[in-house]
């Protein structure tokens, strides 16, 4: 904690960020520069993308990738990497909402049941395991067909099914803080329970939050597309990556570049996801880091 | 350890409860009526629409609809599909053999790559083949089903032309040869989770005291590998690689939607789209019962593999 700031004194920021564990864990990094043009395409698409998205031009329908267009065009003449560019948005921007509502419900729920156990604990637990008994991706299709197709639908959706999984992470983490000593002596001095969770045990839990949401927005990464895949998702005529790889398998054989280019774009941001997740896992959590 | 799984399978029972009580509820707040989407939209005297009602035993409030489903449910009646006027069960019984077939053929393709991947990843770490092998498992776990799929019939089916591109066969043999490209891509995240169990596991299974033992025996090589490290090594994998029964069942869904097969999967994605209650209430119910067994059967086999693990 303390070295930091003095390394930015001597060597600048650039160096202490180079120097810093996870820039020395080569696989994390490689996920970081993956990421950085799906970051980019998220919340500013206009600098990487030359076309309108959604700008048809039937004369230039299925076009193979040229100067022009650089992945070609699809069905409808509109330029496929302006797409996959503006497909970025939904996708990543719905993952890290999935990520966050399991946070902002799982966390308080899984530092509840681990803090006071007992009956408490038995009561959201038992709840919980109901809800994982559920296949995920098949509770997911239900409740998206039955409160309606779209993005928003899909995110809630996914966002309440990840939180069993979030909440019985951050209670087996509780269960271990809540024997240290720090816990007692919060007691001891007359602390509230809420101030010892949320003050004292949350900031013990944040690496295994860190860890865990990573590894979850490459899921949810996957479940949106899957859903959008189904046609559940994003509607048309917006890019999505999802519903560009199910309109190009129609034409698959005409021309395979809408479909596969939407199908790398979905591997390469859960690629990215997964090896930042890995890499962070091996520098925050002890017993991955004595091997 | 039968009284251990007696008591699990009777905690299943009020899950089970939960979950269809949770879909029936879920189905049924949908909006859009199931008769008028059964009729394709088409416009119906009231009294045609009343007498489907009360065949669908759509009749009622929903809590007693429920109470008449379980009841039939409960002396094996499943009612039947608005759609396809076909009883659910046999439905199901039609459905299933393509199904469990593809995922039989999908956790062998797993467990035939993954296992020997990971020990000749443990074997020669840090070389070429462990590098190469950690590669293919970020990719198998990282690329969506469908996309491996769609990847898989352009290469294998329209490039090269090995196996057929879409449909299941007729006979058995050609069955399987249709299916062989659909399980290995339903196979590639398991192989990836299988490979990387593996590996850590007979890492860790190599560096303990008898192995050295057994070197200092003067065993060969294969043997120590396999008959020592690998046995010690497979618990865990075995553990995981079962547990991914549930996972290659779900992922059977979107393979069988993508490719046209016509199994238990695209049964459900059917209809859902088409609200088709009974079936729907049916299929979900089914995968979960599935699911939730599959996991209490990895922990018993966990007992099993190891003696050290007391359940209790």
């Amino acid at each position: 904690m303390t070295a930091a700031p003095v390394a930015i004194r001597r060597g600048g920021l650039f160096r202490s960020v180079r120097r810093s564990p996870l820039a020395r864990n080569r696989a994390a990094v490689g996920g970081l520069i993956i990421l950085l043009p799906i970051v980019i395409g998220t919340v500013a698409p206009w600098l990487l993308a030359s076309f309108d998205p959604n700008a048809q031009d039937l004369s230039q329908s299925l076009r193979f990738p040229s100067a022009e267009h650089f992945l070609g065009t699809d069905k409808l003449g509109r330029d496929v990497w302006s797409r996959i560019v503006f497909g970025a948005q939904p996708t990543l921007l719905g993952a890290v909402v999935v990520v966050v509502i399991s946070g902002l419900v799982g966390v308080p729920l899984g530092l509840v049941a681990g803090y006071y156990g007992g009956k408490v604990d038995a009561l959201i637990m038992r709840v919980l395991d109901a809800l994982l008994a559920f296949p995920a991706l098949l509770l997911a299709i239900l409740v998206v067909a039955t409160f309606g197709r779209g993005l928003g639908t899909v995110v809630v959706a996914l966002g309440v099914i990840y939180v069993p999984a979030m909440a019985r992470l951050i209670r087996s983490v509780t269960l271990v803080q809540r024997t240290l000593t720090y816990v007692d002596a919060g007691r001891a001095l007359g602390f509230s329970d809420g101030r010892i969770l949320f003050r004292h045990i949350l900031p013990n839990l944040v690496a295994a939050v860190v860890v865990q949401s990573t590894i979850d927005l490459a899921y949810a990464i996957l479940d949106i597309a899957a859903l959008s895949f189904l046609g559940l998702g994003q509607q048309p005529p917006d890019p999505d990556w999802g519903s560009m790889l199910a309109d190009g398998r129609a034409y698959l054989l005409q021309n395979a570049w809408p479909a596969l280019s939407a199908g790398f774009a979905i591997m390469l941001a859960v690629i990215s996801f997964n090896l930042v997740g890995d890499g962070l896992r091996s520098q925050l959590d002890p017993r991955e880091r004595e091997r | 350890m039968v009284a251990y799984a007696l008591r699990r399978l009777l905690g299943l029972v009020p899950v089970l409860f939960f979950v269809s009580f949770v879909t029936f509820g879920l189905i049924r707040l949908a909006p859009g009526d199931p008769v008028l989407i059964v009729l394709g939209g088409k416009k119906v005297d009231p009294a045609t629409a009343a007498v489907l009602r009360e065949q669908f035993g759509l009749v009622g409030d929903p809590f007693s609809q429920y109470i008449a489903w379980l009841g039939r449910a409960l002396s094996g009646d499943l009612g039947e599909s608005f759609r396809l006027r076909q009883d659910v069960v046999s439905l199901i019984v039609d459905r299933l053999p393509l199904t469990l077939e593809l995922i039989g053929l999908s956790m062998l393709i797993a467990i035939a790559v993954g296992v020997p991947l990971g020990v000749l990843q443990a074997h020669r770490r840090n070389s070429v083949i462990d590098y190469a092998g950690s590669l293919l498992a970020l990719i198998g776990l990282s690329a969506p089903v469908y996309f491996s799929a769609i990847v898989g019939v352009l290469v294998f089916a329209v490039w090269l032309g090995w196996v057929p591109a879409f449909g299941a066969g007729s006979d058995p043999l050609d069955q399987l040869h249709h299916l062989l490209l659909p399980a290995a891509a339903l196979a590639l995240g398991t192989i990836a989770l299988t490979s990387r169990m593996t590996r850590s596991a007979m890492i860790e299974a190599l560096t303990s005291d008898y192995i050295e033992a057994a070197r200092a025996k003067g065993l060969p090589e294969r043997t120590i590998l396999v008959k020592h490290a690998l046995r010690n090594a497979l618990i865990p994998v075995v553990t995981v690689t079962s547990l991914q029964v549930g996972f290659l069942l779900v992922g059977s869904v979107l393979v069988e939607t993508t490719l046209g097969l016509g199994g238990l999967g695209s049964l459900i994605t059917d209809a859902i789209q088409n609200r088709d209650y009974p079936v729907i209430q049916a299929t979900v119910l089914l995968l979960t019962v599935a699911f939730s067994i599959l996991n209490l059967a990895t922990d018993l086999v966990y007992g099993v593999i190891d003696p050290r693990i007391r359940l209790g």
